[in-house]
């Protein structure tokens, strides 16, 4: 516990830790002011208007409908200039994922209930990039400074200390996303409520919201244990940058370049982006371009493949444990000089 | 008196894919009783680091066996980390923090009470200093850091590595002040230095490794007096009739600017009688004693020699590929580490 104590100091005190603080709080500030500029509650014009384009909307859907079914029945003709799919319920506004709504007619109007999700996904990303990079140079640091050869002065117990040190760190990351996402999420509604709208926040809302912020914590620990894992292996800080713009710029650009070349199948599942992707959003609809380029045409080819939540957590988990007990083994032999 | 380190057989080869393989520590023994203020000396590239890092747990020795205040090392070491206070080489600091925070952590880290910060700042003389950010430090303020961080346990035994590094000749007086005062208080300490003059001054007991191995252990006293040729310094009237005189009565003399080094004087007197019978006044009498610097650069072949410039850190042969075999000059005679 002691350990833990002094780890949690030791990271707070930390000048990179603090500067990333820092620019995850300007970022949080630049991103909340310019919303509060572009935004202004609308009026009862305004609100009136959208209700009718709403209203409209769903009108013009209805009647589309209206008129598939009909030229499938054989009651009017078909209109050359109107796509008319082969099933009709495709159009049928009852079965839509999402109707029109009174947002979707509010031009410099923030909504919360609109904004919520993508704002979670960028604070995430900001959460992922903070959590590799602080992983990655708390013990890159500490390796590389003479650090742990001081601790492990006093706490003989290798895997003790490098697991107190991981320890903290998934310790500090969560309480630093959940904490910074109250302030994120509580400013921003807080906009939707004074310079915007709120939008329809019932329980369907804040369940989905809730599932993806879940999704992304544990993206951003497995991000962190990455860094810290990397970074002890190569007993550098700059040996998680490395590996990370190593594999971005060989595998990620390179190979892609090199598979679609070669005419690989299903490039998207070697990539670590898509199953990033997959788990972030839940599901991922992929395309694979050549299942069809022998066959007779797209029209009856179905190239598409879907990588989902469970799969993409597997793949990830896989690499991040692989890295972290690779990183403890090392750690626990390695002449420390 | 109780063993405090042990160290039988210790063996370590490095290996890189650059620089091949480098045996740094070659079958060293070395033995640390209770009480001790026990000097380890050798060359750079000796050794001296890569034993004191395999008995800290820092680096895993190739075979031996070693064990310290009792216990087997490194596998037991976590029992006595409370009671052994250590800094190996020159130990680095997070330059942004203050030496009163870098000592809390460690004390925190440690489970001491963080009242002793204040205590070993006070005594390594940095208690002025202990707010200002270990960046500012000079490397000799950064030496005494180290050593306070070692002395926050009240350690039973204390290892210190190159103490004096970077020390002014007032601040090596003080650490030798220090180390006294914490040697008549009970505490073991170990010091590995490159000052001889200093280890002669501060240690009763020493071991010098030369190429990874044991050159030479036991009481300085002892070591000493192995090297001891019973030699004088002698300045005499007509020193070739006198160089002529003592030869006679079995002396070796050479004479180099009208004065006499004479060899094989057991008993001084015998000289000053010998020449006086002859009527010969001997102007000055200088018994010429070994000190630790002479007896180091003979074990370690260390004599700086003009024409050669001498290699650092060179590998050890193994011992079926070594040309010459060791020569055995441990005093203590109570383990043979030649080939």
């Amino acid at each position: 516990m002691n350990l833990v104590r002094a780890e949690v100091e030791r990271l707070a005190a930390r000048r990179f830790a603090q500067l990333m603080l820092v620019l995850l709080a300007l970022a949080f500030v630049i991103t909340a002011a310019t919303t509060v500029v572009g935004s202004h509650r609308p009026s009862a014009r305004e609100l009136a208007m959208a209700h009718a384009e709403v209203t409209a909307a769903i009108n013009s859907m209805e009647i589309e409908h209206e008129r598939c079914l009909a030229v499938k029945a054989g009651q009017v003709p078909p209109d050359e200039n109107a796509y008319l799919p082969r099933d009709c319920s495709e159009l049928d506004p009852m079965l839509r994922e999402q109707l029109p709504v009174v947002a979707d007619y509010l031009p410099g109007v923030f909504v919360f209930a609109q904004q919520a999700e993508p704002l979670t996904v960028i604070l995430i990303a900001f959460l992922l990039l903070f959590g590799f990079l602080v992983g990655a140079s708390y013990i890159g640091a500490d390796l590389n400074s003479g650090g742990v050869v001081n601790l492990l002065l006093w706490r003989p117990g290798r895997l003790a200390v490098l697991g107190a040190k991981l320890g903290t760190l998934l310790g500090v990351m969560v309480l630093l996303s959940v904490l910074a996402t109250v302030v994120y999420l509580g400013t921003f509604w807080l906009i939707g409520q004074t310079a915007g709208l709120p939008g329809q926040l019932d329980g369907e809302f804040w369940q989905k919201l809730a599932a993806g912020y879940g999704r992304g914590l544990v993206l951003v620990l497995l991000g962190s244990v990455l860094g810290f894992g990397i970074a002890t292996l190569g007993r550098h800080t700059s040996a998680a940058l490395g590996a990370f713009a190593a594999y971005a710029v060989v595998w990620e650009l390179g190979a892609r370049v090199v598979f679609e070349i070669l005419d690989v199948a299903r490039i998207e599942q070697l990539m670590l982006s898509t199953y990033v992707g997959a788990w972030l959003t839940g599901r991922l609809e992929l395309f694979d371009g050549s299942a069809c380029s022998d066959g007779p045409g797209f029209a009856v080819c179905d190239g598409t493949y879907t990588v989902t939540a469970g799969p993409a957590l597997a793949v990830l988990l896989a690499l991040t444990g692989a890295v972290t007990v690779a990183a403890f083994a090392t750690f626990r032999r390695r002449d420390l000089i | 008196m109780s063993a405090v380190i042990e160290i039988e057989g210790l063996r370590k080869t490095y290996r890189s894919v650059r620089k091949g393989r480098r045996v740094a520590v070659d079958g060293f023994d070395m033995l640390v009783e209770a009480g001790q203020v026990h000097g380890f000396l050798g060359p750079n590239g000796s050794g001296k680091t890569t034993t004191l890092r395999a008995l800290l747990g820092l680096v895993t020795p190739d075979s031996g066996r070693m064990s310290v205040l009792g216990e087997p090392a490194p596998e037991r070491l976590v029992r006595v980390a409370g009671r052994v206070g250590a800094i190996v080489e020159s130990p680095q600091f997070f330059g942004n923090f203050t030496g009163r925070r870098t000592l809390r952590l460690l004390a925190v880290a440690g489970g001491v009470p963080t009242a002793r910060v204040d205590a070993v700042l006070e005594q390594v003389g940095l208690h002025e200093r202990g707010d200002d950010r270990v960046k500012g430090y000079s490397l000799g303020m950064k030496q005494r850091l180290a050593v306070a961080s070692a002395l926050l346990k009240e350690p039973e035994l204390l290892i210190l590595d190159e103490p004096a590094n970077g020390l002014d000749p007032a601040g090596i007086r003080e650490m030798r002040d220090l180390v006294r005062s914490l040697a008549d208080s009970g505490v073991t300490v170990v010091i590995s230095s490159h000052i001889l003059a200093e280890i002669q001054l501060i240690c009763d007991h020493v071991t010098i490794v030369s190429d990874g191995r044991r050159v030479a252990a036991g009481p300085v006293r002892e070591v000493l007096a192995g090297f001891d040729r019973h030699e004088c310094r002698v300045r005499v009237t007509e020193p070739e009739r006198a160089a002529q005189l003592l030869r006679e009565v079995g002396m070796s003399v050479a004479v180099h600017e009208g004065v006499l080094a004479v060899g094989g004087a057991q008993e001084p007197e015998l000289i000053t009688r010998t020449l006086g019978e002859q009527g010969l006044w001997v102007g000055e009498l200088t018994p010429i004693r070994p000190d630790l610097e002479s007896v180091f650069l003979e074990l370690t072949g260390s004599t700086p020699h003009p024409a050669l410039p001498r290699q650092v850190g060179g590998s050890v042969l193994p011992a079926e590929e070594a040309d010459t075999p060791m020569i055995d000059l441990d005093v203590t005679g109570d383990r043979g580490v030649g080939a």
